[in-house]
Protein backbone atom coordinates (compact mmCIF):
# COMPACT_ATOMS: atom_id res chain seq x y z
CA UNK A 1 0.00 0.00 0.00
CA UNK A 2 2.78 2.41 0.95
CA UNK A 3 4.54 1.52 -2.28
CA UNK A 4 1.36 2.22 -4.27
CA UNK A 5 1.05 5.58 -2.58
CA UNK A 6 4.60 6.51 -3.48
CA UNK A 7 4.02 5.45 -7.06
CA UNK A 8 0.88 7.59 -7.27
CA UNK A 9 2.72 10.56 -5.82
CA UNK A 10 5.50 10.11 -8.40
CA UNK A 11 2.93 10.06 -11.18
CA UNK A 12 1.25 13.25 -9.97
CA UNK A 13 4.61 14.95 -9.66
CA UNK A 14 5.51 13.94 -13.19
CA UNK A 15 2.30 15.43 -14.54
CA UNK A 16 2.93 18.63 -12.64
CA UNK A 17 6.48 18.82 -14.02
CA UNK A 18 5.22 18.30 -17.54
CA UNK A 19 2.69 21.13 -17.21
CA UNK A 20 5.16 23.55 -15.71
CA UNK A 21 7.62 22.72 -18.48
CA UNK A 22 5.11 23.69 -21.14
CA UNK A 23 4.29 26.95 -19.37
CA UNK A 24 8.00 27.60 -18.98
CA UNK A 25 8.71 27.15 -22.66
CA UNK A 26 5.98 29.61 -23.63
CA UNK A 27 7.43 32.01 -21.17
CA UNK A 28 10.96 31.53 -22.48
CA UNK A 29 10.02 31.98 -26.09
CA UNK A 30 9.83 35.72 -25.51
CA UNK A 31 11.68 38.03 -23.19
CA UNK A 32 8.76 40.47 -23.10
CA UNK A 33 7.65 39.62 -19.59
CA UNK A 34 11.10 39.29 -18.14
CA UNK A 35 13.19 42.02 -16.65
CA UNK A 36 16.71 41.63 -18.02
CA UNK A 37 19.26 42.68 -15.43
CA UNK A 38 22.44 41.05 -16.68
CA UNK A 39 23.90 40.55 -20.16
CA UNK A 40 26.71 38.07 -20.83
CA UNK A 41 28.67 38.56 -24.05
CA UNK A 42 31.04 36.20 -25.82
CA UNK A 43 34.21 37.77 -27.23
CA UNK A 44 35.81 36.20 -30.30
CA UNK A 45 33.32 35.85 -33.17
CA UNK A 46 30.74 38.01 -31.38
CA UNK A 47 32.47 41.36 -30.72
CA UNK A 48 35.53 40.90 -32.90
CA UNK A 49 37.38 38.52 -35.23
CA UNK A 50 41.08 38.58 -34.46
CA UNK A 51 41.99 42.30 -34.20
CA UNK A 52 38.94 43.56 -36.15
CA UNK A 53 35.75 44.90 -34.61
CA UNK A 54 32.56 43.30 -35.95
CA UNK A 55 30.95 46.52 -37.29
CA UNK A 56 28.74 48.34 -34.77
CA UNK A 57 29.94 46.33 -31.75
CA UNK A 58 31.92 49.09 -29.99
CA UNK A 59 28.90 51.39 -30.13
CA UNK A 60 26.56 48.57 -29.07
CA UNK A 61 28.66 47.83 -25.97
CA UNK A 62 28.45 51.52 -25.04
CA UNK A 63 24.67 51.60 -25.53
CA UNK A 64 24.31 48.53 -23.32
CA UNK A 65 26.53 50.03 -20.59
CA UNK A 66 24.50 53.26 -20.59
CA UNK A 67 21.24 51.33 -20.21
CA UNK A 68 22.28 50.34 -16.70
CA UNK A 69 22.32 46.52 -17.07
CA UNK A 70 25.12 44.45 -15.57
CA UNK A 71 27.53 43.55 -18.32
CA UNK A 72 30.05 40.73 -18.39
CA UNK A 73 32.28 39.39 -21.13
CA UNK A 74 32.63 35.63 -20.94
CA UNK A 75 34.96 33.36 -22.89
CA UNK A 76 36.56 29.94 -22.90
CA UNK A 77 40.28 30.39 -22.84
CA UNK A 78 43.02 28.30 -21.34
CA UNK A 79 46.05 30.35 -22.24
CA UNK A 80 45.06 34.00 -22.33
CA UNK A 81 44.94 35.79 -18.99
CA UNK A 82 42.32 38.44 -18.26
CA UNK A 83 44.89 41.18 -18.79
CA UNK A 84 45.80 39.76 -22.18
CA UNK A 85 42.12 39.76 -23.27
CA UNK A 86 41.55 43.25 -21.86
CA UNK A 87 44.55 44.61 -23.79
CA UNK A 88 43.16 43.22 -27.03
CA UNK A 89 39.65 44.60 -26.47
CA UNK A 90 41.00 48.02 -25.49
CA UNK A 91 43.30 48.20 -28.50
CA UNK A 92 40.36 47.43 -30.81
CA UNK A 93 38.50 50.33 -29.18
CA UNK A 94 36.14 48.63 -26.71
CA UNK A 95 35.38 50.29 -23.41
CA UNK A 96 35.72 47.41 -20.94
CA UNK A 97 36.69 47.23 -17.25
CA UNK A 98 38.96 44.41 -15.95
CA UNK A 99 36.23 43.27 -13.54
CA UNK A 100 33.85 42.75 -16.48
CA UNK A 101 35.91 39.91 -17.92
CA UNK A 102 35.08 36.36 -16.83
CA UNK A 103 36.91 33.42 -18.40
CA UNK A 104 37.11 29.68 -17.87
CA UNK A 105 40.34 30.42 -15.98
CA UNK A 106 38.42 32.77 -13.65
CA UNK A 107 35.84 30.03 -13.16
CA UNK A 108 38.60 27.54 -12.31
CA UNK A 109 40.04 29.96 -9.75
CA UNK A 110 36.61 30.47 -8.19
CA UNK A 111 36.16 26.70 -7.92
CA UNK A 112 39.60 26.20 -6.37
CA UNK A 113 38.96 28.94 -3.82
CA UNK A 114 35.56 27.49 -2.96
CA UNK A 115 37.03 23.98 -2.56
CA UNK A 116 39.89 25.43 -0.49
CA UNK A 117 42.48 23.27 -2.24
CA UNK A 118 46.08 23.80 -3.31
CA UNK A 119 46.34 23.28 -7.08
CA UNK A 120 48.99 21.63 -9.22
CA UNK A 121 48.62 23.83 -12.32
CA UNK A 122 49.06 22.25 -15.75
CA UNK A 123 48.53 25.51 -17.64
CA UNK A 124 50.13 27.66 -20.27
CA UNK A 125 52.60 30.08 -18.66
CA UNK A 126 50.59 33.06 -19.93
CA UNK A 127 47.58 31.82 -17.97
CA UNK A 128 49.41 31.50 -14.65
CA UNK A 129 48.99 35.18 -13.72
CA UNK A 130 45.26 34.55 -13.26
CA UNK A 131 46.20 32.15 -10.44
CA UNK A 132 48.67 34.41 -8.64
CA UNK A 133 48.46 34.35 -4.87
CA UNK A 134 47.12 30.79 -4.58
CA UNK A 135 49.01 28.34 -2.38
CA UNK A 136 50.45 25.67 -4.67
CA UNK A 137 52.67 23.86 -2.18
CA UNK A 138 51.95 20.20 -1.42
CA UNK A 139 49.09 20.18 -3.97
CA UNK A 140 45.79 18.36 -3.44
CA UNK A 141 44.10 19.29 -6.72
CA UNK A 142 45.08 19.07 -10.39
CA UNK A 143 44.02 21.83 -12.81
CA UNK A 144 44.43 21.13 -16.52
CA UNK A 145 44.22 23.58 -19.39
CA UNK A 146 45.93 23.58 -22.75
CA UNK A 147 49.53 23.00 -21.69
CA UNK A 148 51.51 21.03 -24.29
CA UNK A 149 54.67 21.54 -22.23
CA UNK A 150 53.09 19.57 -19.37
CA UNK A 151 51.54 16.85 -21.48
CA UNK A 152 54.47 14.47 -21.12
CA UNK A 153 55.01 11.16 -19.32
CA UNK A 154 56.65 12.63 -16.19
CA UNK A 155 54.14 15.42 -15.55
CA UNK A 156 51.17 13.22 -16.43
CA UNK A 157 52.43 10.61 -13.93
CA UNK A 158 52.79 13.30 -11.27
CA UNK A 159 49.18 14.40 -11.84
CA UNK A 160 48.05 10.75 -11.91
CA UNK A 161 49.66 9.98 -8.53
CA UNK A 162 48.17 13.12 -6.95
CA UNK A 163 44.69 12.05 -8.09
CA UNK A 164 45.29 8.49 -6.86
CA UNK A 165 46.14 10.07 -3.47
CA UNK A 166 42.78 11.85 -3.48
CA UNK A 167 43.41 15.13 -5.36
CA UNK A 168 40.46 16.61 -7.28
CA UNK A 169 40.71 16.89 -11.06
CA UNK A 170 39.60 20.22 -12.57
CA UNK A 171 39.53 20.73 -16.35
CA UNK A 172 39.36 24.20 -17.90
CA UNK A 173 37.59 22.49 -20.79
CA UNK A 174 37.69 19.14 -22.61
CA UNK A 175 38.31 20.15 -26.23
CA UNK A 176 39.56 17.23 -28.30
CA UNK A 177 41.92 19.22 -30.50
CA UNK A 178 42.60 22.68 -31.85
CA UNK A 179 43.99 24.20 -35.01
CA UNK A 180 47.59 25.30 -35.13
CA UNK A 181 49.50 26.79 -38.05
CA UNK A 182 51.10 23.36 -38.60
CA UNK A 183 47.80 21.46 -38.50
CA UNK A 184 45.57 19.93 -35.83
CA UNK A 185 47.00 19.42 -32.35
CA UNK A 186 45.77 17.61 -29.24
CA UNK A 187 43.73 19.72 -26.84
CA UNK A 188 43.41 19.21 -23.07
CA UNK A 189 40.43 16.84 -23.42
CA UNK A 190 42.40 13.71 -24.35
CA UNK A 191 44.80 14.19 -21.43
CA UNK A 192 41.97 14.83 -18.98
CA UNK A 193 40.29 11.67 -20.31
CA UNK A 194 43.51 9.66 -19.87
CA UNK A 195 43.67 10.68 -16.20
CA UNK A 196 39.95 10.00 -15.73
CA UNK A 197 40.43 6.48 -17.16
CA UNK A 198 43.58 5.75 -15.14
CA UNK A 199 42.08 6.87 -11.84
CA UNK A 200 38.43 5.93 -12.46
CA UNK A 201 37.26 9.48 -11.60
CA UNK A 202 35.39 12.29 -13.36
CA UNK A 203 36.87 15.73 -13.88
CA UNK A 204 35.06 18.92 -12.85
CA UNK A 205 34.83 20.87 -16.12
CA UNK A 206 34.57 24.62 -15.54
CA UNK A 207 34.26 26.33 -18.96
CA UNK A 208 31.25 26.93 -21.25
CA UNK A 209 28.80 25.18 -21.72
CA UNK A 210 28.78 24.03 -18.05
CA UNK A 211 25.97 25.47 -15.95
CA UNK A 212 28.44 26.26 -13.18
CA UNK A 213 30.30 28.58 -15.58
CA UNK A 214 27.28 30.75 -16.30
CA UNK A 215 26.12 30.79 -12.69
CA UNK A 216 29.58 31.68 -11.46
CA UNK A 217 29.81 34.54 -14.02
CA UNK A 218 26.65 36.25 -12.67
CA UNK A 219 27.15 35.34 -9.01
CA UNK A 220 28.20 38.87 -7.91
CA UNK A 221 25.02 40.43 -9.36
CA UNK A 222 22.75 38.32 -7.15
CA UNK A 223 20.23 37.88 -9.96
CA UNK A 224 18.30 34.84 -11.10
CA UNK A 225 19.19 32.98 -14.34
CA UNK A 226 15.87 34.12 -15.87
CA UNK A 227 17.05 37.71 -15.48
CA UNK A 228 20.15 37.05 -17.65
CA UNK A 229 20.80 36.97 -21.39
CA UNK A 230 23.78 35.37 -23.12
CA UNK A 231 24.86 36.65 -26.55
CA UNK A 232 27.24 34.50 -28.61
CA UNK A 233 28.11 32.88 -31.95
CA UNK A 234 28.47 29.29 -30.67
CA UNK A 235 25.03 27.70 -30.62
CA UNK A 236 26.01 24.87 -28.25
CA UNK A 237 28.64 26.33 -25.93
CA UNK A 238 27.14 29.84 -25.65
CA UNK A 239 23.42 29.55 -26.30
CA UNK A 240 22.67 25.91 -25.43
CA UNK A 241 24.73 26.15 -22.23
CA UNK A 242 23.13 29.43 -21.07
CA UNK A 243 19.60 28.26 -21.87
CA UNK A 244 20.15 24.97 -20.02
CA UNK A 245 21.05 27.14 -17.02
CA UNK A 246 17.72 28.98 -17.33
CA UNK A 247 19.01 32.11 -19.10
CA UNK A 248 17.87 33.61 -22.39
CA UNK A 249 20.15 33.02 -25.37
CA UNK A 250 20.66 35.25 -28.41
CA UNK A 251 22.58 33.71 -31.29
CA UNK A 252 24.49 36.07 -33.58
CA UNK A 253 25.15 35.23 -37.22
CA UNK A 254 28.84 36.18 -37.09
CA UNK A 255 32.08 34.38 -36.19
CA UNK A 256 31.71 30.61 -36.30
CA UNK A 257 27.93 30.77 -37.03
CA UNK A 258 26.88 28.51 -39.92
CA UNK A 259 23.49 28.38 -41.65
CA UNK A 260 21.05 26.26 -39.67
CA UNK A 261 23.02 26.35 -36.41
CA UNK A 262 19.88 27.62 -34.63
CA UNK A 263 18.21 24.24 -35.28
CA UNK A 264 20.95 22.30 -33.51
CA UNK A 265 19.60 22.96 -30.02
CA UNK A 266 16.28 22.34 -28.35
CA UNK A 267 14.78 24.63 -27.17
CA UNK A 268 15.80 26.99 -29.99
CA UNK A 269 17.64 30.26 -29.25
CA UNK A 270 15.40 32.96 -27.74
CA UNK A 271 16.31 35.26 -30.64
CA UNK A 272 18.61 35.19 -33.66
CA UNK A 273 20.34 38.48 -34.54
CA UNK A 274 22.38 39.41 -37.60
CA UNK A 275 25.16 40.62 -35.33
CA UNK A 276 25.92 41.88 -31.82
CA UNK A 277 24.48 45.30 -32.56
CA UNK A 278 21.21 43.70 -33.62
CA UNK A 279 21.16 41.63 -30.41
CA UNK A 280 21.58 44.78 -28.31
CA UNK A 281 18.74 46.52 -30.24
CA UNK A 282 16.48 43.59 -29.38
CA UNK A 283 17.40 43.66 -25.68
CA UNK A 284 16.99 47.44 -25.37
CA UNK A 285 13.57 47.26 -27.04
CA UNK A 286 12.43 44.62 -24.54
CA UNK A 287 13.79 46.35 -21.44
CA UNK B 1 32.22 -24.36 -12.61
CA UNK B 2 28.82 -25.99 -12.46
CA UNK B 3 27.44 -28.85 -10.32
CA UNK B 4 30.45 -30.33 -8.61
CA UNK B 5 32.77 -30.15 -11.58
CA UNK B 6 36.26 -29.25 -10.42
CA UNK B 7 38.34 -26.57 -12.15
CA UNK B 8 40.97 -29.21 -12.87
CA UNK B 9 38.62 -31.64 -14.69
CA UNK B 10 39.65 -32.20 -18.30
CA UNK B 11 42.48 -29.64 -18.24
CA UNK B 12 45.01 -30.53 -20.94
CA UNK B 13 47.01 -27.32 -21.20
CA UNK B 14 48.05 -24.32 -19.11
CA UNK B 15 48.49 -20.61 -19.87
CA UNK B 16 50.57 -18.61 -17.43
CA UNK B 17 50.89 -14.88 -16.91
CA UNK B 18 54.51 -13.84 -16.35
CA UNK B 19 54.84 -10.74 -14.14
CA UNK B 20 53.28 -11.38 -10.74
CA UNK B 21 53.04 -15.17 -11.34
CA UNK B 22 56.60 -16.22 -12.21
CA UNK B 23 58.33 -13.23 -10.58
CA UNK B 24 57.39 -9.99 -8.79
CA UNK B 25 57.76 -6.76 -10.75
CA UNK B 26 61.06 -5.09 -9.91
CA UNK B 27 62.40 -8.13 -8.01
CA UNK B 28 65.40 -10.15 -9.14
CA UNK B 29 64.16 -13.51 -7.85
CA UNK B 30 61.42 -15.86 -8.96
CA UNK B 31 58.32 -16.25 -6.77
CA UNK B 32 58.90 -19.17 -4.40
CA UNK B 33 58.09 -22.54 -5.98
CA UNK B 34 57.28 -21.14 -9.41
CA UNK B 35 60.42 -22.43 -11.19
CA UNK B 36 59.71 -25.94 -9.94
CA UNK B 37 55.98 -25.56 -10.73
CA UNK B 38 56.62 -24.84 -14.42
CA UNK B 39 58.98 -27.82 -14.57
CA UNK B 40 56.42 -30.15 -12.96
CA UNK B 41 53.75 -29.12 -15.47
CA UNK B 42 56.05 -29.96 -18.37
CA UNK B 43 57.16 -33.24 -16.76
CA UNK B 44 53.51 -34.23 -16.42
CA UNK B 45 53.12 -33.83 -20.18
CA UNK B 46 50.97 -30.69 -19.92
CA UNK B 47 51.78 -28.09 -22.59
CA UNK B 48 52.48 -24.63 -21.12
CA UNK B 49 52.39 -21.22 -22.81
CA UNK B 50 53.10 -17.80 -21.34
CA UNK B 51 50.72 -14.90 -22.03
CA UNK B 52 51.99 -11.42 -21.21
CA UNK B 53 51.15 -7.82 -22.08
CA UNK B 54 54.84 -6.89 -21.91
CA UNK B 55 55.68 -4.47 -24.77
CA UNK B 56 58.69 -2.63 -23.39
CA UNK B 57 61.26 -5.16 -24.61
CA UNK B 58 61.63 -7.80 -27.33
CA UNK B 59 60.50 -11.37 -26.77
CA UNK B 60 64.13 -12.53 -26.73
CA UNK B 61 65.09 -10.05 -24.00
CA UNK B 62 62.13 -11.21 -21.93
CA UNK B 63 63.06 -14.89 -22.37
CA UNK B 64 66.69 -14.16 -21.43
CA UNK B 65 65.51 -12.41 -18.28
CA UNK B 66 63.34 -15.40 -17.31
CA UNK B 67 66.27 -17.75 -17.90
CA UNK B 68 68.44 -15.64 -15.61
CA UNK B 69 65.70 -15.86 -12.95
CA UNK B 70 65.97 -19.70 -13.15
CA UNK B 71 63.37 -20.69 -15.75
CA UNK B 72 66.18 -22.31 -17.68
CA UNK B 73 64.32 -24.23 -20.38
CA UNK B 74 62.11 -21.29 -21.43
CA UNK B 75 61.78 -21.08 -25.23
CA UNK B 76 60.83 -17.91 -27.16
CA UNK B 77 58.08 -19.78 -29.06
CA UNK B 78 56.32 -20.56 -25.76
CA UNK B 79 56.03 -16.86 -24.89
CA UNK B 80 53.12 -14.82 -26.28
CA UNK B 81 53.53 -11.07 -25.95
CA UNK B 82 51.24 -8.72 -27.95
CA UNK B 83 53.72 -7.60 -30.60
CA UNK B 84 54.06 -10.89 -32.57
CA UNK B 85 50.25 -11.22 -32.50
CA UNK B 86 49.99 -7.60 -33.67
CA UNK B 87 52.37 -8.28 -36.58
CA UNK B 88 50.18 -11.22 -37.59
CA UNK B 89 47.05 -9.01 -37.59
CA UNK B 90 48.81 -6.31 -39.62
CA UNK B 91 49.91 -8.90 -42.17
CA UNK B 92 46.47 -10.51 -42.45
CA UNK B 93 44.74 -7.16 -42.94
CA UNK B 94 47.42 -5.59 -45.14
CA UNK B 95 47.94 -2.68 -42.72
CA UNK B 96 50.96 -0.42 -42.41
CA UNK B 97 51.21 1.00 -38.89
CA UNK B 98 52.35 4.27 -37.43
CA UNK B 99 54.07 2.96 -34.30
CA UNK B 100 54.02 4.61 -30.89
CA UNK B 101 55.99 2.03 -28.93
CA UNK B 102 59.12 1.84 -26.81
CA UNK B 103 62.34 1.76 -28.88
CA UNK B 104 63.48 -1.39 -27.01
CA UNK B 105 60.57 -3.34 -28.52
CA UNK B 106 60.95 -2.00 -32.05
CA UNK B 107 63.01 -4.96 -33.26
CA UNK B 108 60.02 -7.31 -32.86
CA UNK B 109 58.18 -5.40 -35.59
CA UNK B 110 60.97 -6.59 -37.90
CA UNK B 111 60.12 -6.09 -41.54
CA UNK B 112 56.63 -4.62 -41.05
CA UNK B 113 56.23 -1.76 -43.54
CA UNK B 114 55.57 1.57 -41.81
CA UNK B 115 55.67 3.94 -44.78
CA UNK B 116 52.47 5.77 -45.70
CA UNK B 117 50.66 4.38 -42.62
CA UNK B 118 46.97 3.40 -42.63
CA UNK B 119 46.60 2.51 -38.93
CA UNK B 120 48.11 3.32 -35.54
CA UNK B 121 49.62 0.90 -33.01
CA UNK B 122 50.20 2.05 -29.41
CA UNK B 123 52.23 0.07 -26.87
CA UNK B 124 53.66 1.01 -23.48
CA UNK B 125 56.04 3.68 -24.78
CA UNK B 126 57.00 4.89 -21.26
CA UNK B 127 58.83 8.23 -21.60
CA UNK B 128 58.28 8.19 -25.33
CA UNK B 129 54.73 9.32 -24.43
CA UNK B 130 55.70 12.94 -25.12
CA UNK B 131 53.33 15.60 -26.45
CA UNK B 132 55.23 15.64 -29.75
CA UNK B 133 54.97 11.85 -30.19
CA UNK B 134 51.33 11.67 -29.10
CA UNK B 135 50.49 14.58 -31.40
CA UNK B 136 52.18 12.99 -34.38
CA UNK B 137 50.27 9.78 -33.68
CA UNK B 138 47.02 11.75 -33.35
CA UNK B 139 47.62 13.61 -36.63
CA UNK B 140 48.22 10.33 -38.44
CA UNK B 141 45.09 8.77 -36.94
CA UNK B 142 42.74 11.69 -37.60
CA UNK B 143 43.94 12.07 -41.19
CA UNK B 144 42.84 8.50 -42.05
CA UNK B 145 39.55 8.04 -43.92
CA UNK B 146 38.72 5.25 -41.51
CA UNK B 147 40.85 5.65 -38.38
CA UNK B 148 42.08 2.29 -37.04
CA UNK B 149 43.69 2.29 -33.60
CA UNK B 150 45.31 -0.76 -32.00
CA UNK B 151 46.21 -0.78 -28.31
CA UNK B 152 48.66 -3.42 -27.07
CA UNK B 153 46.74 -4.21 -23.88
CA UNK B 154 44.42 -1.80 -22.05
CA UNK B 155 46.02 -1.51 -18.60
CA UNK B 156 45.37 1.68 -16.63
CA UNK B 157 48.57 1.75 -14.57
CA UNK B 158 51.17 -0.47 -12.98
CA UNK B 159 53.84 -0.32 -10.32
CA UNK B 160 57.37 0.44 -11.44
CA UNK B 161 60.20 0.62 -8.95
CA UNK B 162 57.75 1.37 -6.12
CA UNK B 163 55.88 4.12 -8.02
CA UNK B 164 52.56 3.90 -9.81
CA UNK B 165 52.90 4.89 -13.47
CA UNK B 166 50.40 5.27 -16.30
CA UNK B 167 50.03 2.26 -18.59
CA UNK B 168 49.31 2.08 -22.32
CA UNK B 169 45.52 1.93 -21.80
CA UNK B 170 45.41 5.47 -20.44
CA UNK B 171 47.22 6.89 -23.45
CA UNK B 172 45.23 4.91 -25.99
CA UNK B 173 42.11 6.19 -24.18
CA UNK B 174 43.39 9.75 -24.88
CA UNK B 175 43.68 8.95 -28.60
CA UNK B 176 40.25 7.27 -28.60
CA UNK B 177 38.71 10.44 -27.17
CA UNK B 178 40.64 12.77 -29.50
CA UNK B 179 39.57 10.92 -32.66
CA UNK B 180 36.24 9.55 -31.41
CA UNK B 181 37.23 5.95 -32.22
CA UNK B 182 37.37 2.73 -30.23
CA UNK B 183 40.72 0.96 -30.03
CA UNK B 184 41.04 -2.69 -30.96
CA UNK B 185 42.88 -4.47 -28.16
CA UNK B 186 45.69 -6.84 -29.07
CA UNK B 187 46.88 -8.48 -25.87
CA UNK B 188 45.07 -9.59 -22.74
CA UNK B 189 42.07 -9.59 -22.14
CA UNK B 190 41.24 -10.02 -25.85
CA UNK B 191 39.87 -13.49 -26.68
CA UNK B 192 41.61 -13.42 -30.07
CA UNK B 193 44.91 -12.93 -28.29
CA UNK B 194 44.34 -15.77 -25.80
CA UNK B 195 43.21 -18.08 -28.58
CA UNK B 196 46.47 -17.67 -30.49
CA UNK B 197 48.27 -19.29 -27.55
CA UNK B 198 45.52 -21.88 -27.03
CA UNK B 199 45.62 -22.94 -30.69
CA UNK B 200 49.40 -23.11 -30.55
CA UNK B 201 49.02 -25.94 -28.01
CA UNK B 202 46.65 -27.74 -30.39
CA UNK B 203 43.81 -27.44 -27.87
CA UNK B 204 40.41 -25.83 -27.58
CA UNK B 205 39.75 -23.16 -24.93
CA UNK B 206 37.56 -25.43 -22.76
CA UNK B 207 40.56 -27.69 -22.08
CA UNK B 208 42.86 -24.90 -20.93
CA UNK B 209 43.33 -23.06 -17.64
CA UNK B 210 44.84 -19.57 -17.38
CA UNK B 211 46.68 -18.64 -14.19
CA UNK B 212 47.22 -14.96 -13.48
CA UNK B 213 47.36 -12.18 -10.87
CA UNK B 214 45.10 -9.68 -12.69
CA UNK B 215 41.45 -10.35 -11.87
CA UNK B 216 40.13 -8.51 -14.94
CA UNK B 217 42.76 -8.92 -17.62
CA UNK B 218 43.93 -12.49 -16.82
CA UNK B 219 41.02 -14.20 -15.07
CA UNK B 220 38.14 -12.24 -16.59
CA UNK B 221 39.66 -12.43 -20.06
CA UNK B 222 40.26 -16.19 -19.74
CA UNK B 223 36.67 -16.87 -18.62
CA UNK B 224 35.31 -14.72 -21.47
CA UNK B 225 37.44 -16.72 -23.88
CA UNK B 226 35.97 -20.05 -22.70
CA UNK B 227 38.88 -21.12 -20.50
CA UNK B 228 39.02 -21.61 -16.76
CA UNK B 229 40.65 -18.73 -14.91
CA UNK B 230 42.63 -19.17 -11.69
CA UNK B 231 43.67 -16.19 -9.57
CA UNK B 232 46.94 -16.28 -7.61
CA UNK B 233 47.47 -14.27 -4.43
CA UNK B 234 50.79 -12.90 -5.69
CA UNK B 235 51.80 -9.95 -7.88
CA UNK B 236 49.23 -7.16 -8.15
CA UNK B 237 46.57 -9.29 -6.35
CA UNK B 238 44.57 -7.36 -3.71
CA UNK B 239 42.12 -9.01 -1.28
CA UNK B 240 39.23 -7.00 -2.77
CA UNK B 241 39.80 -8.89 -6.06
CA UNK B 242 38.12 -11.90 -4.43
CA UNK B 243 34.83 -9.98 -4.32
CA UNK B 244 34.99 -8.59 -7.83
CA UNK B 245 31.47 -7.58 -8.95
CA UNK B 246 31.54 -9.46 -12.26
CA UNK B 247 34.57 -11.76 -12.45
CA UNK B 248 34.28 -15.01 -10.44
CA UNK B 249 37.52 -17.02 -10.70
CA UNK B 250 37.36 -20.80 -11.19
CA UNK B 251 39.70 -20.98 -8.19
CA UNK B 252 41.80 -18.72 -6.00
CA UNK B 253 45.16 -20.11 -4.86
CA UNK B 254 48.13 -18.98 -2.81
CA UNK B 255 50.54 -18.97 -5.72
CA UNK B 256 51.45 -20.83 -8.91
CA UNK B 257 53.02 -23.71 -6.93
CA UNK B 258 49.70 -24.39 -5.18
CA UNK B 259 47.75 -24.27 -8.47
CA UNK B 260 50.14 -26.83 -9.96
CA UNK B 261 49.96 -29.06 -6.83
CA UNK B 262 46.17 -29.24 -7.12
CA UNK B 263 46.22 -29.74 -10.89
CA UNK B 264 48.80 -32.54 -10.86
CA UNK B 265 47.18 -34.37 -7.91
CA UNK B 266 43.88 -34.37 -9.78
CA UNK B 267 45.37 -36.03 -12.86
CA UNK B 268 44.24 -39.62 -13.59
CA UNK B 269 46.87 -42.18 -14.59
CA UNK B 270 45.53 -42.22 -18.14
CA UNK B 271 45.52 -38.41 -18.60
CA UNK B 272 47.97 -37.45 -21.31
CA UNK B 273 48.00 -40.94 -22.87
CA UNK B 274 46.56 -39.59 -26.09
CA UNK B 275 49.66 -37.47 -26.54
CA UNK B 276 51.92 -40.48 -26.15
CA UNK B 277 49.97 -42.65 -28.54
Amino acid sequence: MVLLGILRLMLIQRKLNATSRIVCQDFLSTMAVAKVRTVLVDLSGTLHVDAEEIPGSIDAVNRLSQSGVNLKFVTNTTKESKRCLLDRLTSIGFNVQPSQIFTSLTAARHLIERMEVRPFLMLDRRALEDFEGLDTTNPNAVVIGLAPEDFNYQTMNKAFRLIMDGAALVAIHKARYYKRTDGLALGPGPFVTALEYATDTKADVVGKPEKSFFLSAVEEFKCQPEECVMIGDDVRDDIGGAMATGMFGILVKTGKYRDGDENKIDPKPTYIADNFSGAVDYILQKL
Amino acid sequence: MTSGRKWTDGVEGVLLDITGVLYESGESEAIQGSIDAVKRLKDAGLPVRFCTNETTCTRQVLVDKLKRLGFTDMKPEEVFPPIPAMCQVLKERGLRPHLLIHPSALADFGDVATDNPNCVVVGDAIDEFSYANLNKTFQTLISLDKPILFSLGKGRYYKDGGNLVLDVGSFSRALEYACDVEAEIVGKPSAIFFNTAVKNMGLSADKVVMVGDDIVSDVGGALESGMRGVLVRTGKYRSKDENHPTVKPSAIVKNLAEAVDILIKSRKPWDGLAELA
